[in-house]
């Protein structure tokens, strides 16, 4: 197995009106990993708990190797580039200028002219008070200076929000030419299902403060499929035997549109059973998002 | 550089597969000549969409067939492919053609004899 950048080992933090794990992820190093689920599913927390905002109730972070549950040393720090999700009303009256002043006092590695070209590709000025951006220009500066200090870890929560089509393609471009170094790992959670597509090496689904799981992108598209199988002697309950069905549905006469989450064995069965697969369909990420929530939801109902 | 690979994501070919094919394809034809410098594997990854597993793996399959060879630091390259090799990659990929029209025309029940005509009129559209 690959090194992992980050780490979790049965992370709980508890609430008055939200529980959060027990929680355990391994991110491997040298990819990007992108978190998906739906709002309230603990992302931004499990974020806050990596930084060592928040302190778990239970369990171990690693961090690029060093455990930070017993609090984060500076030295640590400088390895790491965070995006928040939201910026902080504080700084305000602060101008970007005088913002990546203090950066840059805190990061040796702060690369002045990498943070000048970021700038400029991202088409930020800095002599504007944080608090007079735009929503958009906020984000693009906050994202310049998350990368200015060539982080070993970059966490992004939401990076694209509030950027328009043209910065999000240019964001998506920064993201990649970060990577090219192959030793950085990105770390980000997002809505938006393009972005998944185009970064991600990996996939970890969280729902109601748990994991569900972490794919491999390609292997997570390349297993969920629609199929429309046909046979003479088809009936519902015959097609929900097929591997991996996660939905069957009448589509006329004797064809059923069957979801399944192991298509290669599928496809097998229907050549075994002597069933015809009239066309099949890939699974957008939001469709076998849903159908894993079913799942879990189906699964819990059994306990 | 741009390879010249087009994905299909409605296709129930694995994808490592569909890249594989079309660029161990670019390498054989002569497209892509001896020595040149494939673009690194993130950047493969972003222009198709796919993760660099997948491309680490094409890249991986193809340095084994000996199509490729990964210099440390600076890249990945393409190999010399001498005129036997070739030869016998030029006609795989055509014989595998081949194998999938003759499983199309299965599938629809054709006989023998349909297909043989099929195939010679086909000869005769793109050869005169």
């Amino acid at each position: 197995m690959n090194e992992s950048a980050v780490r979790l080992d049965g992370i709980v933090l508890n609430r008055s009106n939200f529980k959060l794990g027990p929680l355990y992820m391994d991110i491997p190093l040298g990819y990007i990993t992108a978190i998906v689920g739906p709002n309230g599913c603990g992302k931004s927390s499990t974020f806050r708990l990596m930084l060592d905002l928040d302190k778990a109730d239970q369990g171990m972070i690693e961090l690029l190797g060093c455990n930070v549950s017993q609090g984060m040393d500076t030295e640590l720090k400088k390895r790491i580039g965070y995006l928040h999700d939201q910026s902080s009303s504080h700084e305000n009256s602060m101008t970007g200028a005088a913002k990546a002043e203090f950066h840059r006092f805190w990061y040796d590695e702060w690369d002045i002219n990498l943070y000048r070209e970021l700038l400029q590709a991202l088409e930020v000025e800095d002599h504007l008070m944080l608090g007079k951006m735009s929503k958009g220009m906020r984000r693009k500066f906050e994202l310049a200076l998350a990368l200015a200090h060539g982080p070993e870890l970059l966490l992004l929560d939401e990076p694209s929000s509030g950027l328009d089509p043209l910065a999000w393609k240019t964001m998506i471009e920064l993201l990649h030419r970060y990577m090219e170094q192959g030793d950085r790992t990105i770390l980000m959670t997002t809505h938006i299902i393009e972005e998944v597509k185009r970064l991600a090496d990996y996939i970890v689904f969280m729902a109601q403060g748990k994991v569900l799981g972490m794919y491999e992108k390609d292997e997570l598209f390349s297993s969920w499929y629609t199929l429309f199988v046909s046979g003479a002697d088809l009936t519902a309950k015959l097609a929900a035997e097929l591997p991996g069905q996660c939905g069957v549905e009448h589509a006329g006469a004797t064809t059923f549109r069957v979801t399944t989450n192991q298509a290669a064995e599928a496809e097998e069965w229907c050549a075994a059973e002597g069933y015809q697969i009239v066309s099949r369909q890939v699974l957008e990420l939001d469709e076998i998002m849903s159908a894993l929530l079913q799942q879990n939801r189906l699964h819990k109902r059994k306990i | 550089m741009r390879l010249p690979i087009q994905i299909n994501e409605q296709s129930a070919e694995p994808l490592y597969h569909q890249i594989e094919v079309q660029l161990r394809a670019l390498i054989v034809s002569g497209q892509l000549a001896e020595g040149t410098l494939l673009p690194s594997i993130r950047e493969l990854a972003q222009t198709v969409k796919c993760s660099v597993i997948t491309v680490k793996r094409v890249y991986n399959d193809l340095e084994a067939e000996g199509l490729l060879r990964t210099r440390q630091g600076t890249g990945t390259y393409v190999a010399e492919v001498c005129e036997k090799e070739r030869d016998r990659y030029r006609l795989g990929a055509v014989m595998e053609a081949l194998d999938q029209a003759v499983i199309a025309a299965k599938r629809v029940k054709c006989t023998e004899e349909e297909l043989e005509s099929m195939l010679k009129e086909a000869i005769k559209k793109h050869f005169d």
